[in-house]
């Protein structure tokens, strides 16, 4: 179907294994000066590779009547013959008339090089665009956006009922005969024209394919060969295979656009793309050379060629200057070869300077110089880089993990030889002295724990009664369903109360229900001072650490920090809260209710032991009416007020006991986790309480409105965030929410009861306050036995006493010895049996109990933890 | 149109494209999680498949339905490119301008001429029409402009970044932290140390990986060091090596700050730790961390963060501590570990050895002579005579019969002539050669002052004369042509040693009773460094002892009347000696100064009351 373009008037096409050259020539071959008025001859020359050129074989003509200079050959290609049903080598000519009209005559040669005529039609305009030899012998032209082609039936012009920019394609289709792929603007539906955020390609690109079968003249599904999308760029199109498959057309094409892209399409759907090395490729042909590879061959304006192959869809050859190029099996070999024709400035004959080739085996030139034939190699040598990346990778890989173990097996042996040396030194009864850092004079690089000595004044509040002011405010909020009602203490007082709650009780006198209602009570603490963390900004250069050993510097340290935690210590920290649901209390209309304080208040006794009292006080009275509630006078009322959120003391408090509180304690191993921060003030629309900077509260419409957070880092790679939440489905869409911008390698854990760091620190105090319990009773009650007994030995006289080697010089010494060994024998006897005083045992194992109670109640949430 | 009202909608390219896209993200979402090798080669796959659908993107004309897309997929392309390479390369600058110029043409103009700073202007003037100018930055005045205009940056809500391969807020956040980290950077190379420790505690503020948390905090010590707040930089480099005890260089950073405090024990101990770190973790190769594609890590790369963060070799420590040890006079101790600094020598000199100008590694030689200095002050005589003897048979070949070109060599520096390259190549020559001849001379003392010590008085005497034969190669300069340029510095090195030599071989001949060559030795000491006063003492010492008093007094009140004091001082006005001379001028220094004064004195005075005797 090769379609030469008109250059010195020869056109070469590829037939069986040779090249047919046509050309137009005045009859009586040889008188120059009536050349052109001499009546046209369509000849033929057959030539055929042998002996390393293109040899003449036979020659044929065909006498067109008319003038030379009127005749021209408007193309030339194989068609289907349809009598024979052979494909035979066609001419479509052209001959002007003395009218305006043109009359067109489509010839097919036969093998004795004889032409036939086929068809002949006379039009009013010559025949420029997109003019497609088919089938029949028959020719497809577009003329003023419209189809027309000649019926292989009736050889009469007709004109297929589509408006159209372009033919990109034109050939057979199983089952379908001749089918012409067309472009045309898209017609959209009226739903798709609408709509006007419709992704269809039609309505974005504004064109689409059309197919059009000429011989049942009807329009044809397009979607099957290509994207309408592509109706935009592609310039030429080779459909490679096409088969009906379930009464569906499946077919491979491939295309060329103006985006200098190649395209491969399976089913309609793109599935590789070559960039081109040139621009403007204008057709694109195939080649089937030795070993079934198909070739694609790219032609484009500027006269250079490029093969792509189409296995991997990357550019093996290109050429320049090159004029035609025919398919064909040129050498015999039985599959196909590209015949290179390049342009040549002598005015010789057109196969004088070629090249054959399969990209293969087959290489054959005529001896003339060519330039930019690239090897085919660089795909493969690409290829073969990158397999040696992924092996050195590989290979780096196993080195990095087998040096990791070497590093392990390394500190092992570390351990071991470590330990050893401890049990020698256990053996030999030395004491092993483990290996330190800190020696005189360097300070460690490390936070080294330090027990400062225990100076702490504490302040001996004999304040055993209560004063007559303690209550600072009482108040009420309604927070969703729940009421919260909140007493706010003098800060003395607070502070010498421990286990505080509420109650409230009813005040009227409802016999149907219980006075007393059911309630949780929080106490929630928040720290107005904003905790600013990473790098401290502070530009003083700060002391040596060596200075920390003097004590004077210490203690005002010490005291500086004081004053700074009881600035920390807010009114949260001396409010108590207690939340209640709010509906049963609705039903009575209006109700009166009494907040009592149960408190446990500490008494220091002598001893500097604590004993605590339990006190019940009155805080006073709430009234709750449901014209109230309906106001709004108890709601809680949170405005955003440029980067915070203000609402009162009292507005966040009843918010925070309100809701659900969950601790997460949240470490990442690599990365620091300022994407927390970041979450919480740009996706969850969170501004911190202008009252308390640490809290935020979150803006974001929803579910998760009125959630509110708390953020603090430990260090850049560990935090803890709390979340107070309204309900469990708002937890979970915060965590959904917040998993997404966690660094990789993130350990998120929920502290069920305190972090654990703080929980150790508990447990150890706790163990540490059992032991001292456990020995100050002991030893109260070894005091008190030493008063009651009166004991026989003086002491300084036990054995260990005196150097036992001395004991042992003679037999008299030995003898004296025996005895002293005797009476202590005696008197550790005595001692074990001593007697105790009932009411000193049961205090005793009261305070024993009391102390491991709460020891074990941490363990047990260390354990849960 | 009623068949195709029918039909089911075809697939649209937009929508295919789209689920691809989708698809390729999730993959990857998918991959990260797998650790750290399998996502490597997800992560060289997706660059391939991004690339590919990008290109298939880019082969219909642009569209402005289908930008939004078009633009997810060259930013995930790119941050594959970039993620999958060891850093940013112009490539990327190339597939953000062809990105640029499909907006154009999506709306319909061209820029394929404009720069890629214009590009951008056109596109957001073309994008921006008609929405409100709210991408104005508040830039304050004075505050840094890139770092507010990235603040600023709003990230778009994340409905339309699920396909993202990071997102938006995290490329936001790693670039804050790279920006505020080279800014820092450039500001402590410029000097500008304020200005430096704000951006660096801002870029410790932000989101970076451990690994770079840890090399900020050391850059922002190394700052705190400059600005004279040693405290303050030990902190910092505290924080480094607690964020990534693998960050070693804080660990050498200590070091210096201890040196500059004077706390010699704890920069000793920071050496030695440094050095068991070193010996226990070979360096890594900087791991793939899969999760990220754009890390701090790509986008900081400037000389100054390289020779901070420099990772010293396990030798180069060994010799430091050494060193440090001999210039503390810890005698014992450098021994110990010059011993093990040749030993990790002798294993392997080539993978030992930084060749980098920054090494602090001195040239063998050199490490050798102070080593043999360290067994000598340790009292190890013969082993520094061993040591000296090694250097001495390997520098035999290397010294030419004469030094006689030297003179050329020094002159021609001085007259700028176009063959400088070719000067400099024959200077550097020179320069090795005296080198040479200056390693194999201290060998030499070394070795005489060594035999001193053993009271080997006639083997001292050998030594000292091979040391004096040798320096006759390369011939002395009288005071009047002082060498100048480039290589005074190794001349001044030689006229000490043949001081110290020549010193060495007087006192030795004076206790063989040679006085008269003692006379000489020290005469020409003198010659060769007028005014060193422990030559001039010994040639006081050497007149008295000839009973040549006169003399002897005259000299002593020309050179050495003035109080000790100020003899100290002027040694140490000059330019300081190699460290492997320190103890050897020390030996050569003269010992009884105060009974040979006093006798001077007594004599001096006798003779003005009696000036006929």
């Amino acid at each position: 179907m090769a379609a030469v373009p008109p250059g010195d008037g020869e056109h070469a096409l590829p037939y069986g294994g040779e090249v047919l050259v046509l050309w137009l020539a005045a009859a009586g071959a040889g008188a120059g000066a009536g050349r052109a008025e001499a009546a046209a001859e369509l000849r033929v020359r057959r030539m055929a590779l042998g002996a390393g050129r293109f040899a003449h074989r036979s020659s044929g003509a065909f006498g067109v009547r008319g003038r030379r200079r009127d005749a021209g050959i408007v193309c030339c290609g194989c068609a289907t013959h349809s009598p024979t049903g052979v494909v035979l080598p066609c001419v479509l000519l052209r001959r002007k008339k003395r009218s305006d009209a043109v009359k067109y005559l489509l010839l097919s040669l036969h093998g004795s090089n004889r032409f036939e005529l086929s068809c002949q039609f006379e039009l009013d305009y010559e025949l420029k665009e997109d003019v497609r030899l088919f089938g029949g012998p028959s020719v497809l032209w577009r003329h003023a956006d419209r189809l027309f082609y000649i019926s292989p039936d009736t050889r009469t012009v007709l004109s297929a009922p589509v408006q159209l920019s372009s033919v990109v394609w034109a050939g057979e289709i199983e089952g379908e005969g001749t089918v012409v792929l067309g472009v045309r603007t898209a017609r959209l539906r009226e739903s798709e024209a609408e709509d006007e955020l419709s992704t269809s390609d039609r309505a974005i690109w504004g064109t689409e394919f059309f197919g059009y079968a000429i011989e049942a003249q009807k329009m044809l599904a397009s979607t099957c060969f290509m994207p309408h999308a592509y109706s935009r760029v592609v310039s030429s199109v080779h459909v490679c295979k096409s088969e009906m498959l379930k009464e569906q057309l499946r077919t491979s094409v491939v295309a060329v656009t103006h985006k200098n892209q190649l395209i491969w399409f399976q089913d309609g759907r793109p599935k590789g793309v070559c960039e081109l090395p040139y621009e403007k490729p204008c057709s694109i042909k195939t080649a089937v050379t030795s070993g079934n590879q198909l070739l694609l061959i790219v032609s484009f304006a500027s006269g250079n060629i490029c093969v792509v192959r189409s296995e991997n869809l990357q550019v093996a050859s290109k050429w320049q200057k090159v004029k035609s190029v025919l398919v064909d099996d040129f050498v015999g070999s039985g599959t196909e070869q590209l015949l290179l024709l390049f342009k040549d400035d002598s005015n010789a004959d057109l196969l004088n300077t070629f090249k054959i080739t399969d990209l293969g085996r087959v290489n054959y030139e005529s001896g003339i110089n060519y330039e930019d034939d690239v090897p085919a190699a660089e795909g493969l040598q690409e290829n073969g880089l990158l397999t040696i990346q992924a092996l050195e990778k590989r290979l780096q890989a196993g080195l990095t993990s087998v040096r990791e173990l070497q590093q392990h097996l390394g500190l092992k042996k570390r351990v071991l030889t470590e330990s050893c040396r401890a049990l020698i030194d256990l053996v030999e009864e030395r004491s092993h002295v483990l290996p330190t850092a800190k020696k005189e004079g360097l300070v460690s690089l490390w936070d080294d724990v330090e027990n400062p000595p225990h100076s702490l004044s504490k302040e001996t509040s004999s304040t055993s009664k209560v004063p007559d002011h303690f209550v600072e405010k009482l108040w009420q909020r309604v927070v969703g369903e729940s009421l919260v009602v909140g007493v706010k203490l003098t800060e003395s007082f607070y502070l010498s109360l421990s286990d505080v709650s509420l109650s409230l009780v009813v005040d009227q006198d409802f016999s149907s229900i219980s006075p007393i209602i059911e309630c949780r009570n929080k106490i929630i603490k928040l720290n107005k001072a904003f905790s600013a963390l990473s790098v401290s900004s502070c530009q003083i250069e700060p002391p040596p650490k060596k200075m920390k050993l003097d004590l004077h510097s210490k203690n005002d340290l010490k005291k500086e920090v004081h004053k700074k935690c009881s600035n920390i210590h807010l009114e949260g920290a001396k409010t108590v809260t207690a939340v209640t649901s709010l509906s049963p209390l609705l039903a009575f209309h209006c109700v009166c209710c009494v907040v009592l304080l149960h408190a446990k208040k500490q008494k220091h006794q002598n001893d500097g032991l604590q004993k605590s009292k339990k006190i019940t006080l009155l805080c006073g009275k709430i009234l709750l009416s449901l014209e109230d509630i309906s106001n709004g006078k108890y709601s809680v009322k949170m405005l955003r007020d440029s980067s915070y959120c203000t609402g009162s003391m009292e507005d966040i408090l009843a918010v925070l006991a309100a809701s659900m509180r969950f601790s997460f304690q949240i470490q990442s191993s690599d990365f620091t986790l300022t994407s927390v921060n970041s979450w919480l003030l740009g996706e969850m629309e969170c501004t911190p309480f202008k009252e308390c900077h640490d809290h935020i509260f979150c803006h974001k419409a929803g579910n998760v409105y009125g959630t509110v957070f708390n953020w603090t880092l430990k260090s850049p790679f560990e935090g803890i965030l709390t979340l107070f939440c309204r309900s469990l489905t708002v937890l979970f869409q915060c965590l959904h929410s917040l998993t997404r911008v966690l660094p990789p390698s993130c350990d998120v854990k929920l502290l069920k009861s305190g972090s654990k760091g703080v929980l150790t620190e508990q447990l150890a105090l706790a163990l540490e306050k059992e032991m001292l319990t456990s020995r100050t009773s002991l030893s109260s009650k070894e005091s008190k036995a030493e008063n009651s007994l009166t004991r026989q030995n003086e002491p300084g006289k036990n054995i260990s006493d005196a150097p036992v080697a001395s004991l042992l010089d003679s037999e008299d010494k030995v003898q004296q010895f025996r005895m002293k060994l005797q009476n202590e024998r005696e008197e550790s006897v005595l001692n074990m049996n001593q007697t105790m005083n009932g009411t000193l045992y049961q205090e005793m194992t009261l305070k024993i109990a009391e102390a491991q109670l709460s020891s074990d109640m941490i363990v047990w949430r260390l354990s849960k933890s | 149109m009623k068949r195709r009202r029918g039909a089911a909608p075809e697939p649209g390219c937009l929508r295919v494209w789209a689920a691809e896209s989708e698809a390729l993200a999730g993959r990857w979402r998918a991959a990260r999680c797998a650790g750290p090798r399998g996502a490597e080669a997800a992560a060289r796959q997706q660059r391939g498949a991004f690339g590919e659908l990008l290109l298939r993107m880019r082969g219909l004309p642009a569209a402005l339905p289908a930008l939004p897309l078009e633009l997810t997929v060259v930013y995930n392309s790119l941050l594959f490119v970039m993620g999958t390479s060891d850093r940013v390369v112009e490539g990327e600058a190339e597939g953000i301008r062809q990105g640029l110029l499909r907006v154009l043409e999506a709306c319909g103009s061209s820029g394929q001429d404009l720069s890629t700073e214009e590009l951008w202007q056109k596109v957001l003037q073309e994008l921006l029409s008609s929405a409100e100018d709210s991408g104005r930055a508040p830039c304050s005045r004075g505050e840094n402009k890139l770092l507010a205009l990235l603040k600023a940056w709003r990230v778009p809500a994340k409905g339309a970044s699920t396909s993202l391969v990071q997102s938006a807020e995290n490329l936001k956040e790693t670039l804050c932290t790279a920006a505020a980290f080279l800014q820092g950077l450039q500001e402590l190379e410029a000097g500008n140390l304020p200005a430096a420790l704000s951006l660096l505690q801002k870029a410790a503020g932000g989101f970076c990986s451990k690994r770079v948390l840890a090399q900020i905090y050391t850059c922002l010590g190394c700052c705190a060091q400059q600005m004279g707040k040693p405290q303050t930089a030990l902190q910092h480099l505290k924080r480094a090596l607690q964020v990534d005890f693998q960050c070693l260089p804080a660990l050498s950073h200590v070091a210096a700050v201890y040196q500059e405090l004077g706390e010699t024990d704890a920069e000793l101990q920071a050496l030695g730790l440094l050095y068991e770190a070193l010996e226990k973790n070979p360096p890594s190769a900087a791991s793939f961390s899969p999760y990220f594609l754009i890390r701090t890590e790509l986008l900081v790369h400037t000389p100054i963060l390289t020779s901070l963060l420099r990772r010293r070799q396990p030798s180069e420590v060994k010799y430091l501590l050494a060193q440090r040890c001999l210039q503390e006079g810890r005698v014992a101790d450098a021994v110990e570990h010059y011993l093990d600094f040749l030993a990790v020598l002798q294993e392997g000199l080539q993978q030992q050895v930084p060749l980098d100008g920054g090494s602090a590694l001195p040239r063998i030689p050199e490490a050798f002579l102070e080593a043999a200095s360290a067994l000598e002050q340790d009292g190890r005589h013969r082993d520094a005579i061993t040591l000296c003897e090694e250097v001495i048979s390997r520098t035999t070949d290397l010294i030419p019969r004469a030094l006689l070109l030297v003179e050329e060599g020094l002159e021609q520096p001085e007259s700028p002539s176009p063959g400088t390259g070719l000067a400099g190549g024959l200077l550097s020559q020179k320069r090795e050669s005296l080198h040479c001849l200056t390693w194999r001379a201290a060998a030499y003392l070394h070795q005489g002052w060594a035999w001193v010590k053993l009271g080997e008085n006639k083997e001292a005497i050998t030594q000292f004369s091979r040391c004096l034969s040798e320096l006759l190669r390369f011939p002395l300069c009288g005071p009047g042509a002082e060498p100048r340029g480039n290589l005074l510095a190794e001349v001044e090195v030689l006229q000490k040693i043949r001081l110290l030599s020549l010193i060495g071989r007087g006192t030795q001949f004076l206790e063989l009773g040679k006085h008269k060559e003692a006379l000489l030795d020290f005469q020409y000491g003198l010659q060769v460094s007028p005014g060193d006063p422990a030559a001039a003492s010994y040639l006081v010492q050497a007149l008295w002892k000839l009973n040549r008093k006169q003399e002897a007094a005259a000299h002593w009140q020309k050179h050495l009347e003035r109080p000790t004091g100020e003899d100290g001082q002027q040694e140490g006005q000059g330019r300081p000696f190699p460290l492997y001379l320190v103890s050897c001028v020390k030996q050569a220094a003269f010992p009884q100064r105060e009974s040979l004064a006093r006798s001077i004195q007594d004599y001096l005075r006798t003779m003005s009351q009696d000036p006929f005797s």
